[in-house]
This record gives C-alpha cells, structure tokens and sequence, in this order.
C-alpha cells in the first residue's frame, strides 16, 4: 500500500522539524552567549574606537566623550540594545562598525570571499591528498609502509600554521620567488595560504576518513569482493568509499564551519583580509557591532552547513533514510552521528550482509 | 694690432668660456627621473582611516601627506616656517588671528581651484568634526571663524592665544582638501579624500593594500623638495604587511622597495651597501613615565626624583631603542624645537638615587624593595606598547629598591584609564611637532592632560607660551617650562623613539618632513 502523499509530508516535517528547530536555536544562543561576553567585558567601546584613529590624540574629555556615546546610541539599556539589535540582524541590518563607520554587513561581505578562497582551496587540497595517502596506505602491500604513510599526516596538526606559513613564505616567495608573500591582488597569493591551512585541515580530514576506510576494509562485504575477483581500486572506489563517507562528510562540515570562522594566524601571516582579522580587530576595538555580525554571519555558515550534513546521510546511506510514509527507522541516529557512525555502520553492515545472503 | 688682439681675446676668451662651460653643464644636468615607475612600499599596519585630517595614526598620516598639501612648510632640520600653498602670512601679537594669503593655479585632483572659501570649507568641516578628529581640533583650539577677504585672502579668527597654529599648517594634519571632501560625512572621508597633493587615491582594501597615482599636472610643491613639477613615478603601492619577518623578508629579496619600520633588532642586518636606512627621532615629548601626583607614593618627590636619577637611559636605549638615536635629555626630544639638553640634571646616578630614597626613610626590605611605615615602595605604569622599554626600567628601578608593576593594556584602555584618573604612572611618548606638546601633556586647563601636577609656577609659564608670538620669548619659556618639569621630576624620560625605515638602495628621494613623516615626492628609482 503506497503510503498517501499526507504521510509522506508527515514524515518529512518530523525529520526535517528538529533540524530547523535546532538550526534556529543554535544561531540565537550565539548570539546571546556573544552579547553577554561583549558587553561584560571591562573597557569602553567609544574610547576604543577612538583610540584606533585618535592615537595619542585621543580626548579624554568626558562631555565630549559622552556626546559621541550617544552618538553611536551606546547607551539605551542593556536589554533594549539586545532586543533592538538581534531584530534589525533579523531583517538583514548588521549595524555601523564604531571603529570605522563602515556598515557591517558590507565589511564582512567584502572579507568573506578571501575567506571563502583560501578555505575552498585548502579543503580541496587536504581532502584530496587525504583521499590518495590512504588509497595509498590500502592498496601497500606491506605492513610497515602502510604504517609510515599513515604517520605522516599528523604532522600536519602538531606544526602551528605560524610556522609553517612563515616557512613556506621564506621558501617559496623569498627564496624561489614563485609566489607572492601577501596580498590578495595576485591570484597566485591564494595558494601559499591555502597550503598552510590544508596542512591541519587535510590532517584531521585524515585522522577520520582513515579510521573509516580502515574499518571498512575489515567489512565482510569487502572479503566478498576480493573473492569475486574485483581489483583493489574497484573495490576502494566503489564499496570502500561510499561506506567510509557518514563520519568523512560528517568532519568536513565542522570543518567547513571552522574554517568560516576565518583563520586569524594564516590571514596575518599573509597579509590578506579576511574574516579572522576583522574579527580579532574589532575584539581589540571593542567594536561590539562587527563581532556580533560576525558572529551571527559564522554561526549561519556553519548551521546550514550541518543542516545540509545532516541531510546528505540519507543521500549518502539509504539505510538511515525515514521510510516515507510510516515505520521510522534511523532517524535517531542521524542527530548524533559523529559518535555512532562506526557502531552504526558496523551494525548496518551486518544487516546489509544479512540481506545479501539472504537475497542471493 | 695682432699683438693686442690676441691678449684681449684671451682676457675675455677665458671668462666667456668658463661662463659658456658652466652654463653648458647646468644645461647638461639631466632632470631627476625614476627607471621604474611603479614604488613598493610595505606598511606595518593597516591606515584604518585614509583623511589625514582625521587620523594621528602614523601609517596613516605617510600615506596622506601624499595626497594633500599645506598652507606652509616646515624645515626639518632648522624648523623655519616656509610659505607653500599660501605665498605669504603673517599672524597678529596675541596669536589669536592669522593671514594667509593663496598662491594662484592651484588646483585639487577634481580640477576644482584651491581658493580661500575652500580653505573656509576645511576648518569649518574639521571644527564641526570636534573630537573625532582629535589632533586637528588640538591645533584649532579655541578656534572662532575664518573670514574671506577675497579669492586668495583669508583670516582665521581664535577666542584665545593658539600657538601651535602656525606650525600646524605645515603638518598634513591640517592639509587642505577639497570642498566635495569638506562636505562628505567623517565616514566616507576616511575611505579617500580629494587632495591638491602630487598623489592621488587610487584604491585602498582594507587589511591588504592602498595605492596612490601621480597626479597630472602638478607645479606647487614646496621650495623644500628637491625638484619641481610632477612626481617622479606613477604609482605607490603601500601593501600592508603586519608580520615584521615578512616585512623584512621581502626588502630583502627584493619584493618590497622600501618597508616602514624596521625593527630595530635588524638594523645591523640591513646596515650594508645594498640597503638604506632612514632615522629620525620623533619630535615631542619622549617616551617617559608621565606620573600622576595626585596618588600617595607617586606624590612623593623623592620618589619620582630617585626613579629619574634610578634610570639608566643609555642601557635603555642599547637594549629596546635604534643604533642612531640619541637617549632623551630634556622633556622634549632633541629634534624638537625649542629643545634645551637638561643633561645634568637627569645624569644616570644611582647612588644618588639611593641616598634620595634612604633620607626620605625609605627602608631597604629583605626582598630588595624599600619600604616605609609599613607600604611597600610599588608603583604601577599603565601603557599600551613599548612593553620592552618598561621591562628594561623595571630591572634597573629593581636595583634601586623600588618595585615597577607593569600594567599593559589595549590603546582604548589606556585611554579609559586617563579618563577615570586611575594611574600611578602612564608609558607613552607625545609626538607633535610643536613644544606646545609640553602644555597639552602638563597643563591642568588642557582638555586631556596625561600628567596630573599641582605647580602654579609650572601652569603659569605653560600658558604663557601658548601666548607669546615672539620666537625669542617663546623659546625662553619653554626652557624654563622644561627646567621645571625635569627639576620636579614631572616626567621620567625613558627613550626617544626613532622612526626607522629602510629601502634597497638603488631608491632615492625619500626624505622626512619636520614631523618625522614621509615625504615621497621626490622618490625614484636608479638603475
């Protein structure tokens, strides 16, 4: 019996429903959480805006002063600035930087793709160097190879990406000169960057997707290939692979979301504008209507981000798929999966083994 | 008849082809020109604001003198006032009104003229800005209004004495713009301004680069530089560079034509012939403990006395400060105007120090620190950079017994902590080009004083030279304003910071103004 098209709704809006509710939840509390801190932090915004043009300069006259706090409309309550400025976020109105009397919204608009380059290149280069030392690491005949080459990439998270940038800046730029050392007109000046953040990106990308090509290789599944004869890149590309990406996709989305935050160290180290910096520059500015946009701007990447991980486990694994329309199966699941995923994979193995036994 | 003739032509033969010689080289002297047209120069900071009416930053205010000219200039090495933009001025007795009169074709890069309504325009926007524009509203100080006489005549009008004025003219600070800049907001003036200057604003990305553009047809530079007539290069590109070692890095292999700031710990590394540095102390007040004596073991002048004589400014200088610079002497650096060396009273003797700190009963503990009736002798210094030149006080007061906390803070805290009086000590330097710096820093009536004194005699000669028109009176009394200071112990003078920058050596032309800022009208590159 088909199930009715109100069914199938149903059952999308009990999945999809928490999800939303937890998306929502997630960007107001970081919010909120980001409020707190910045206004019980010692230290007065005005003056620190001030300061930042003023240098030595800088009056210290308190009528002046507070003319310009009310200037800025720093000093209605604590509440009415919360209420006021979480509802013009809401419709898309980020405030007026105090430091530079740009509009938030466009400073970060104007920072978020040099973010979004080197983060897209970098994800790409770890990933994909990720993906070939461990089809390297399962294809090696011996032993010991295999556990050289898994070695190998944690270094890449025990080296600080200040050092490895001032490194590859002193090799590559000023030694060998192929790459710019700064800036983000050359559009060579992406990779330098991007190389340095893959190194601990790729890194942790490594660390899971390993563990979870290995695990897979272990699966009954794949001893039946082998005996069917299959070669072992069929077998990495078609049966190991697909099995390995729940925890893969899952990491990759909380990398996605790390990196949006913008990596303060790289962007200094190289000179570029980016999300980070701006960041650490309004901290130090004070500068309470930036980092809240930013806030929320990082907190939005990263939530729809996980929504979408979320939803591509029922693309990725058909067996965490609701069946529409009435028996909910693996919808628990899918909440926690970083956590589970191993167990839920070897379970799902079994029963997928199960299955083919017994529908051959 | 052939005799004669021969003689004659000789005895003016000779003259006449030493004069045609001369006249031939001169003619031969090629004009200064640059073989490469486009400068590098890697700045430490990003400019934050690009109108240099509004910012004190210093990265800022290189890019901007650029950009904007002024009514006057000022020589760096003899501090005479030299009429620019305006070809002459003259200012009344009690400095409360000036005259300026305006060169004629001038104009600013959106062809509009320079006339004295435009100049109008400039102090009536900086007045109406207040303190968001603090270092111009410093130098317009009780300003009242500018009168137009006609196109090229103008006089501005001050409710009270206003003796930096003049001198202020010649900074960038007060550098005019054009009338479509006057009226824009604060905002947008600080993404570009319209200047008259031998540069224009090209493009400026935050945190990564601003680029300047030769400006067409500019003829009024001032008679200080070296040539006439437009820039020598089209384009300078300041990309900002805030790592030090990439900074330096890149001056080396060449990516970089000229870096600002140089760390001092590399001088000797660039100090070769493929290389150039540029010094110059910065001019003001110097780096220096500024106490406020109103707190009790502050208050106590054998206290501050025995910290002055405690503090060795030669090992102060060796250790944190550059090669090339001098350690302070007065309360004013020594390429500051109206400077009198107060050597003898602030000589490095801590003997004397001591037996200051014995009389005052200041007993030596057994941790090394004095005390007295039971209080600790522990004072803090609030500062929000130079952090090495505090550690290097605090080991040399250690000795003498007297404990130095150190308080580092961010720039708008240290400015929170002036507002609310809540110091022993500041650690800062003043950098203006007038000595009227030592009134904003130690007089009670200025707006945002650092020091906290209580000395009428000191208040009295203080306000008396912001007064005094004559350069001879004024001078005097600012020699007595800077016995004063130092014979109270007012300030503890640590380090004259120098600006220190560097370029590849075939770069030529960069020179500081009176300010210790850049000028880089003149700059090219040879072969």
């Amino acid at each position: 019996m088909a199930p009715s098209p109100r069914d199938r709704l149903g059952t999308v809006v009990r999945y999809l429903g928490p999800k939303l509710v937890q998306f929502a939840f997630v960007i107001w509390a970081t919010y909120t959480v980001t409020f707190l801190l910045i206004h019980f932090l010692p230290g007065d915004p005005v003056l620190a805006a001030l300061s930042l043009k003023g240098g030595d300069a800088t009056t210290t006259d308190p009528a002046e002063l507070a003319a310009l706090r009310a200037q800025y409309g720093l000093d209605g309550s604590l509440w009415q600035q919360y209420i006021g400025h979480f509802l013009s976020a809401l419709r898309g109105d980020l405030g007026v930087s105090i430091a530079t009397g740009q509009p938030v919204a466009d400073m970060v608009a104007r920072a978020l793709p040099n973010t979004a380059a080197v983060a897209v290149l970098a994800l790409v280069l770890g990933v994909v160097t990720a993906v070939v030392i461990t089809f390297l690491a399962f294809v090696s005949p011996w032993r010991w190879l295999r556990q050289t080459l898994l070695q190998i990439p944690p270094l890449g998270v025990a080296t600080p990406a200040f050092l490895s940038g001032l490194v590859l800046v002193s090799v590559f730029s000023f030694g060998l000169g192929w790459f710019p050392s700064s800036g983000s007109r050359n559009p060579l000046g992406v990779v330098l960057p991007a190389i340095t953040l893959a190194l601990p990106v790729g890194a942790i990308f490594f660390q899971v997707f390993s563990a979870a090509v290995l695990e897979a290789m272990a699966g009954p599944y794949v001893f039946t290939a082998v005996a069917k004869g299959l070669s072992t890149r069929t077998i990495f590309l078609r049966h190991v692979l697909r099995n390995s990406l729940l925890p893969s996709v899952t990491i990759l989305g909380l990398l996605i979301g790390y990196l949006a935050g913008g990596t303060a160290v790289v962007e200094t180290v190289f000179s570029r504008d980016g999300i980070g910096r701006i960041t650490v520059d309004a901290v130090l500015a004070r500068d309470t209507n930036v980092i809240q946009g930013v806030v929320i701007v990082v907190a939005l990447v990263y939530s729809v981000v996980n929504l979408l991980v979320d939803l591509s486990y029922g693309v990725i694994d058909p067996r965490t798929r609701p069946a529409l329309g009435g028996r909910r199966t693996g919808t628990g699941r899918a909440g926690s999966p970083q956590a589970d995923s191993p167990q839920a994979g070897a379970t799902s193995v079994d029963a997928a083994r199960d299955k083919a036994v017994i529908e051959s | 008849m052939s005799r004669s003739t021969p003689t004659f032509s000789r005895w003016v033969a000779a003259p006449v082809a030493a004069l045609a010689t001369v006249g031939l080289l001169a003619a031969c002297s090629t004009p200064l020109a640059s073989a490469k047209d486009t400068v590098i120069f890697a700045i430490k900071e990003d400019p934050t604001c690009l109108d240099p009416q509004q910012t004190s930053l210093t990265t800022a205010l290189n890019i901007g003198r650029q950009v904007v000219d002024s009514l006057t200039d000022q020589n760096a090495d003899t501090g005479e006032i030299v009429p620019w933009l305006a070809e002459s001025y003259e200012t009344n007795d009690d400095l409360t009104a000036f005259t300026f009169t305006l060169r004629d074709n001038v104009t600013f890069s959106d062809e509009t003229p320079l006339t004295a309504g435009v100049v109008k325009a400039n102090f009536d926007a900086l007045a109406a800005l207040g303190s968001a524009a603090s270092l111009a509203s410093q130098y317009l100080a009780g300003y009242e209004n500018t009168v137009v006489t006609d196109d090229t005549t103008l006089t501005v009008n001050f409710s009270t004495p206003n003796a930096q004025f003049l001198q202020g003219t010649s900074t960038m600070t007060l550098g005019l713009v054009a009338e479509a800049s006057t009226a824009a907001t604060a905002e947008d003036r600080c993404q570009s301004v319209i200047g008259s200057g031998p540069f224009v604003y090209d493009s400026y990305v935050p945190n990564d680069s601003v680029v300047i553009v030769k400006r067409d047809g500019y003829d009024w530079a001032s008679t200080l530089r070296e040539h006439t007539g437009e820039a020598l290069v089209s384009t300078i590109e300041f990309p900002i560079i805030t790592e030090n070692g990439v900074r330096t890095g890149g001056l080396e292999s060449g990516e970089f034509d000229i870096i600002q700031d140089l760390p001092y710990a590399d001088e000797a590394r660039f100090d070769t012939d493929d290389f150039t540095l540029y010094a110059k102390a910065n001019t003001g007040v110097p780096n220096s403990l500024i106490p406020n004596t109103s707190r009790p073991i502050v208050s106590d002048d054998a206290v501050r006395h025995a910290m002055l004589l405690g503090t060795d400014r030669e090992e102060i200088k060796t250790l944190t400060g550059a090669a090339t610079a001098e350690p302070p002497t007065s309360a004013l650096t020594s390429s500051t105007t109206g400077y009198v060396s107060q050597a003898d009273a602030m000589e490095y003797d801590p003997e004397a120090a001591e037996k200051l700190l014995d009389d005052a009963g200041w007993v030596l503990g057994s941790d090394g620190i004095r005390a007295k009736d039971g209080v600790k002798l522990s004072v803090s210094v609030t500062a929000f950079y130079a952090q090495d030149v505090l550690e290097t006080v605090q080991m040399q007061l250690k000795k003498i017994g007297i404990d130095l906390q150190l308080n580092m803070v961010t720039a708008g805290d240290f400015f929170g902590v002036i507002a609310s009086g809540d110091y022993d000590f500041l650690g800062a330097a003043l950098t203006r080009t007038d000595p009227d710096a030592l009134r904003v820093l130690f007089s009670q009536a200025a707006s945002s004083h650092w020091a906290i004194v209580d000395n009428a005699e000191l208040e009295g000669v203080l306000t008396e030279q912001a007064k005094t028109a004559d350069p001879d009176a004024r001078a005097s009394l600012v020699e007595q304003a800077q016995e004063l200071i130092i014979d109270n112990a007012y300030l503890i003078p640590t380090l004259e910071t120098t600006q220190l920058h560097a370029s590849v050596a075939n770069v030529g032309g960069v020179t500081f103004d009176s300010a210790s800022r850049i000028v880089l009208y003149d700059v090219r590159i040879a072969e």
